[in-house]
């Protein structure tokens, strides 16, 4: 098999360079013929890639330890699904999954603008095979996933390392990595148009799309990168300026900066070098996150440890990357003079101006902070290091001034703001931030930068809600609709626009859970059994320590009861798992109880079974939770802004008539999106007044936790949980489930039923460890992902409605479209 | 034409000085020195106060814990345990939560100051470096991105 992988990397290889040439060649000759076969070629390299990727797969899977990549990245007691995700669990497999994607979003893009983008499609397709050449080449000459033993290889595998065996560790890579391998199509566009010369705007309408995806998925990588770090690593908090985070953040921000500049090209034909070298800033930058990650040039707690002749490999290429692009640019110089000069340093552009301004600072500084130790030691020899605090010295104020540029952009005109619009945009949007600062003074915040931060939050939410407010106003006048109707339609009409500042939402939350930070507690204490301390207004006691094992790990749970005011209000299981193979290297497994206002978070840093002694790191992380909401607004907006036109066609309509019938829509589609989200909020504790079942499965997710949280009694199945000891028809677990089952009938409650067991079997020993929280903990993803789902439900609904109704319209729409925001746009001016 | 070339060239200039000042005096404050214990030791003088960040590798048997409490007394030597020599000894004070990593032999990186009776470790300033046996052979990669 491994012979196989290795032929078949080799095979890409050679299709990679027979399309690049052809493609080339093709375009120069302009023959069909050679085009085609280009295009041929290139989807048999994701062909290709597949077929490596499964013969990857297939080895972890039927544990073939004569690769030395699956012995070092797996083990035969492991999971199917951390099987499956030790495909880029360790350096050569990622490089490989990193062609993988390139190969399968290249032939996406391709056959996606076969039509409409022919001229460039020749090009783009010789970019992407040459970007792949050079992953390929490193896999073939020197990380070759498929390396196999030469003599004896070992019987089993080491596993991958615990620290990966988290569900969002298994889904925070790939996700990574789709936004890093998606900036290489907008770079791929930019390459072609710069060689065509087919500078006009079109080749920007191809890849806003794919910025604009790959922006979600990076930034949804960088997310989930964060709740890893929270939840895994155990310090307490979620963003250290670590190399790896930061090598995620560059991208980033040169994305966000044209995803903005973007739109001042398109209106105003302006910032048209610029634009095209954030596209190639931001491709390199993802190749330069991945080279620092890879070649051991930084130190970093996640890094891939040293490879001098790959970061030797890696230097060639980038070199080669920016010589190439711009060169190219500077040769189309004259093709990319801008048509409009900036009127004004109050209007829209000059506000997009400045944010890409700092954006691109904040990326160069971020890049500095992160090379400063390899730059201060090749010049001066002495190796010093920047704490996260000068990070944050920095960012803090970089951060507000571009969160107070998101509340001022939307308010000031394109071209040019006069005074009076001015007073008129700004007031409520001031008033709403001087209201937000005001409560925050009065919850005796520091000005500095918390403070700060909540008022821009404000300000920032009244711009954003005075523009819906205004906007909807405008469209209800001009098509007499209903106010919900018309604000759908307002959201369809201009999705970017409106999609973009449920983003800006989003960002605003993400700061409100930044600032929450202020007000962190952070304490470390030593409690005998029996003992509390106290941290805020909780009180911690540690009820004792107990010790499991489930046969993959070896389990230490504290026992903990958190109080308020005396009064009991939950427990807390903090654990520490020593994995097989990994006993040196136990992880902690933080247990987090979670309030919108904020967490309670507690780390088992140590234990002492002699005497029941914890060692707990105690942390009180106010406001964190709307972090991660804030996340699943820009999600949401960005979701918004890539739906296809015709998703909204139903309330965009002009006449009364089509409305009446729109706004039925629209109730309609709420009752959907409401009862899709009902089965979620369902509460446990249902009662079923007949019970026949023979064996007591649990029928809602509380009699599952409850399964779990008790250890059957019966002294075979070595304290397994009630949920797991069914194997050998165990007349004990059976009947305790029948209990069980019983008491949730009745209504009782957790610790009702938790008392009960205790009084009739004794002691705690029947207590489980609190369970492997794995799936568990995703849950609260389950709304989201049912909300998504009736969302793309009511979409194609919405689009076949309308089709069926009024074919028209969406013909009618583009004309619409622009009328409707040159109206909004004079309104704003005369308003 | 000129005038205005002179006005944006005065903006940009003052811009890169206040940018320049700031990111010096930050940096001042900001930075940490990376030493090995041979250097420091040798000349201890002027790491006195001074913030760094010290490497070394935890002395055998010298971890004492206070007990019932997190105060932490050890030894850290230059060169790695079992190596012939030891190279230069400090002896260092912790307060806190240690590292799962942090054992005897552990390679260590602490943030902290040098003071005439040893070296105090800043809280939550231990990073261990575990001392497996695998890695050191193969070099393999273990941490993901």
């Amino acid at each position: 098999m491994a012979s196989l992988g290795s032929a078949l990397l080799l095979a890409t290889f050679v299709v990679c360079s027979y399309a690049a040439v052809v493609s080339v060649v093709g375009a120069r000759q302009r023959s069909r013929r050679l085009i085609e076969s280009g295009i041929g070629a290139f989807h048999l390299i994701t062909a290709l890639m597949v077929a490596a990727s499964a013969v990857m797969i297939n080895a972890f899977l039927t544990g073939d330890f004569s690769i030395k990549y699956v012995v070092h990245n797996s083990d035969s007691v492991q999971p199917l699904f951390y099987k499956i995700t030790s495909y880029w669990g360790g350096l050569d497999g990622s490089i490989m999954f990193w062609v993988f994607l390139l190969s399968v979003f290249g032939s996406l893009a391709v056959y996606v603008n076969r039509e409409r983008h022919r001229e460039l499609i020749p090009y783009v397709i010789a970019t992407i095979s040459v970007v792949q050449m050079f992953f390929l080449y490193l896999m073939v000459v020197h990380k070759n996933p498929f390396t196999t033993y030469l003599t004896n290889a070992p019987a089993d595998g080491q596993g991958l390392n615990p620290l990966l065996q988290n569900v969002y560790m298994a889904i925070h890579p790939p996700s990574l990595y789709t936004g890093f391998v998606g900036m290489t199509i907008p770079f791929a566009f930019g390459i072609a148009a710069l060689i065509t010369g087919h500078l006009d705007d079109s080749w920007l309408r191809a890849v806003r799309r794919w910025t604009m995806f790959s922006w979600l998925f990076l930034s949804f990588g960088l997310t989930l990168g964060m709740i890893w770090a929270y939840e895994e690593l155990g310090w307490g908090g979620y963003w250290a300026w670590d190399p790896v985070e930061n090598a995620g953040l560059l991208p980033w921000f040169t994305a966000t900066a044209f995803l903005h500049s973007v739109m001042v090209q398109e209106r105003r034909s302006m910032l048209r070098v610029w634009n095209v070298t954030l596209v190639i800033v931001t491709f390199f930058l993802t190749i330069f996150g991945t080279f620092m990650t890879r070649s051991g040039v930084v130190q970093s707690v996640h890094a891939f440890g040293d490879d001098p002749i790959l970061a030797k490999l890696f230097t060639g290429f980038m070199v080669a990357i920016l010589v190439f692009s711009f060169s190219l640019v500077i040769w189309r110089l004259p093709l990319l003079k801008a048509r409009n000069e900036l009127d004004s340093w109050l209007s829209r552009e000059a506000a997009f101006l400045l944010n890409n301004w700092i954006l691109l600072f904040a990326a160069l500084f971020v890049l500095f902070g992160t090379m400063f130790p390899t730059l201060s030691e090749a010049i001066t020899g002495e190796r010093l290091t920047v704490a996260g605090a000068f990070f944050n010295k920095w960012m803090a104020p970089v951060g507000l001034v571009l969160l107070l540029l998101t509340g001022v952009g939307p308010l000031l005109a394109w071209r040019r703001s006069t005074l009076k619009n001015l007073a008129d945009q700004f007031l409520w949007p001031v008033v709403a931030g001087l209201a937000a600062g005001t409560l925050a003074m009065l919850f005796r915040i520091p000005l500095w930068s918390a403070g700060l931060c909540f008022a821009l939050c404000g300000f920032v939410v009244g711009t954003i809600t005075q523009e819906f407010w205004r906007g909807t106003r405008v469209r209800r006048k001009n098509t007499g609709t209903d106010f919900l109707t018309a604000l759908v339609g307002l959201v369809g009409r201009n999705k970017r626009r409106y999609g973009g500042y449920i983003v800006h939402v989003g960002i605003v939350l993400i700061f409100f859970g930044f600032a929450g930070n202020a007000r962190k507690l952070d304490e470390q204490v030593l409690l005998k059994v029996g003992q509390d301390a106290k941290i805020g207004r909780y009180t911690i006691k540690n009820n004792g320590i107990k010790v499991g094992d489930d046969g993959q790990k070896q389990m230490t749970t504290a026992y903990l009861t958190v109080s308020v005011d005396g009064k009991e209000i939950d427990h807390l299981y903090p654990a520490r798992w020593a994995y097989r193979r990994h006993e040196q290297e136990p992880t902690t497994e933080v247990a987090i109880r979670r309030t919108p206002a904020e967490d309670l978070y507690a780390v088992l840093g140590g234990f002492d079974l002699a005497d029941q002694s914890a060692t707990l790191q105690l942390v009180v992380n106010p406001l964190v939770n709307w972090i991660w909401i804030g996340f699943g607004v820009m999600a949401l907006g960005t979701g918004i802004a890539l739906l296809p036109e015709r998703s909204f066609a139903f309330a965009v309509s002009k006449l009364p008539a089509e409305a009446a019938a729109a706004s039925t829509t629209v109730a309609l589609l709420l009752i959907l999106l409401v009862s899709g989200a009902a089965p979620v909020s369902a509460q446990p504790g249902m009662g079923g007044a007949e019970d026949t079942r023979s064996s007591y499965y649990a029928r809602t997710p509380f009699e599952k936790q409850m399964q779990h949280e008790i250890v059957c009694t019966c002294g075979a199945c070595g304290h397994q949980t009630l949920a797991e000891c069914r194997k050998d028809n165990c007349s004990t677990s059976h009947q305790m489930r029948g209990e069980l089952a019983a008491m949730i009938d009745q209504g009782k409650n957790h610790d009702e039923i938790i008392q009960a067991f205790m009084a009739k079997y004794g002691g705690e020993e029947m207590l489980g460890a609190p369970v492997d929280k794995g799936f568990n903990r995703l849950a609260w993803l389950f709304p989201y992902l049912i909300g998504a789902a009736s969302a793309v439900v009511v979409g194609f609904v919405a689009v076949k409605w309308t089709r069926k109704m009024e074919p028209e319209t969406a013909n009618a729409a583009p004309i619409d479209a622009a009328l409707d925001e040159r109206i909004d746009d004079e309104l704003r001016d005369l308003d | 034409m000129t005038h205005r070339y002179i006005k944006v060239g005065l903006t940009a200039a003052v811009l890169v000085l206040a940018f320049a000042g700031m990111l010096w005096s930050t940096l001042r404050e900001g930075t940490e020195y990376y030493k090995n214990i041979d250097e420091v030791m040798a000349n201890t003088a002027p790491w006195q106060g001074k913030q760094l960040q010290l490497h070394g590798y935890v002395v055998p048997n010298s971890i004492f814990v206070k007990k019932e409490t997190l105060e932490y007394r050890f030894k850290v030597q230059n060169n790695p345990a079992r190596s012939p020599e030891a190279g230069n000894v400090v002896d260092v004070t912790y307060k806190g939560i240690v590292p799962d990593t942090f054992k005897d032999e552990a390679e260590v990186v602490l943030k902290g100051k040098l003071s005439p009776e040893g070296f105090h470790t800043d809280p939550n300033g231990v990073m261990a470096k575990c001392p497996s046996k695998y890695e050191a052979q193969e070099k393999s990669a273990s941490a993901g991105s």
